[in-house]
């Protein structure tokens, strides 16, 4: 068993649930260009391919699912099987990058990756966004760590 | 089982040229600004079984030059990389190596 403890305020995190529960939704159906099959030319392989990942996906959605149903979690306490690892780092993956593609869209590539964004200027609904990108890139490193 | 019964081989109608399988081609990962780097190195060390220096090498490549090579050779094996990739939520692409 993976358990470890968000270095996260419990109020922070209980007021960003719903905007990682929305998050959880909408990534769903935001599969899109992720699952591009890159050969262009063969029907089957591309419906396979985009079957294919559209169902692992699905597998990796329900070991993250796991993490956020815990009643533990809103207190900032996550914890999950070992075999669930893997597939709740992809998962996380999918979430943070519906996120950047959707509430954090306006936010530039540089801004985002090193962190320097200025959030005194930014809509409410960027600054929920963006603290809950932080979160899940949280909980990314500490199972990270864990590996 | 007998040999018998299993299935006659019939032709199949080739679908690609002999010379797209025949080239080798190039896995290429592109940058995004949103995975971890230490989440890259641990992908491309589980998907391709490199070290950590190599893996390190070509997270590098990926975030400092927009993008890596990270395999070149038979396209089926490629296919199923870049599946792997795409799996892991890295953006992946093939091209046939010139």
């Amino acid at each position: 068993m993976i358990e470890f403890q968000l270095n996260v305020d419990a109020r922070l995190l209980q007021s960003l649930l719903p905007e990682i529960e929305k998050t959880f939704a909408q990534s769903y159906k935001n599969k899109r260009h992720l699952f591009k099959c890159p050969i262009t030319d063969d029907e089957d392989l591309i419906h396979a391919w985009e079957q294919g990942l559209a169902d692992d996906s699905l597998e990796d959605r329900l070991a993250l699912a796991k993490i956020f149903k815990s009643p533990k979690f809103k207190y900032g306490y996550v914890e999950l099987e070992e075999s669930d690892a893997e597939a709740a780092l992809r998962s996380l993956t999918e979430l943070r990058l519906s996120l950047r593609e959707n509430a954090l869209s306006e936010v530039r590539d540089s801004e985002l990756e090193s962190g320097n964004l200025s959030l005194s200027r930014r809509q409410s609904s960027v600054k929920v966004a963006y603290f809950t990108y932080l979160i899940l890139a949280e909980i990314q490193e500490s199972l990270l760590a864990s590996e | 089982m007998s040999f018998s019964s299993l299935p006659v081989p019939v032709e199949v109608e080739q679908t690609k040229s002999e010379s797209s399988l025949e080239k080798p081609w190039k896995v290429i990962v592109l940058n995004d600004p949103v995975n971890l780097m230490n989440y890259v190195v641990m992908v491309f060390r589980k998907v391709f079984g490199y070290e950590e220096a190599k893996a390190t090498k070509h997270m590098r490549e990926v975030h400092e030059l927009g993008k890596s090579v990270l395999w070149v050779g038979e396209r089926e094996q490629a296919e199923n990389f870049a599946y792997q990739l795409q799996r892991w939520r890295l953006q992946t692409i093939l091209e046939e190596d010139d």
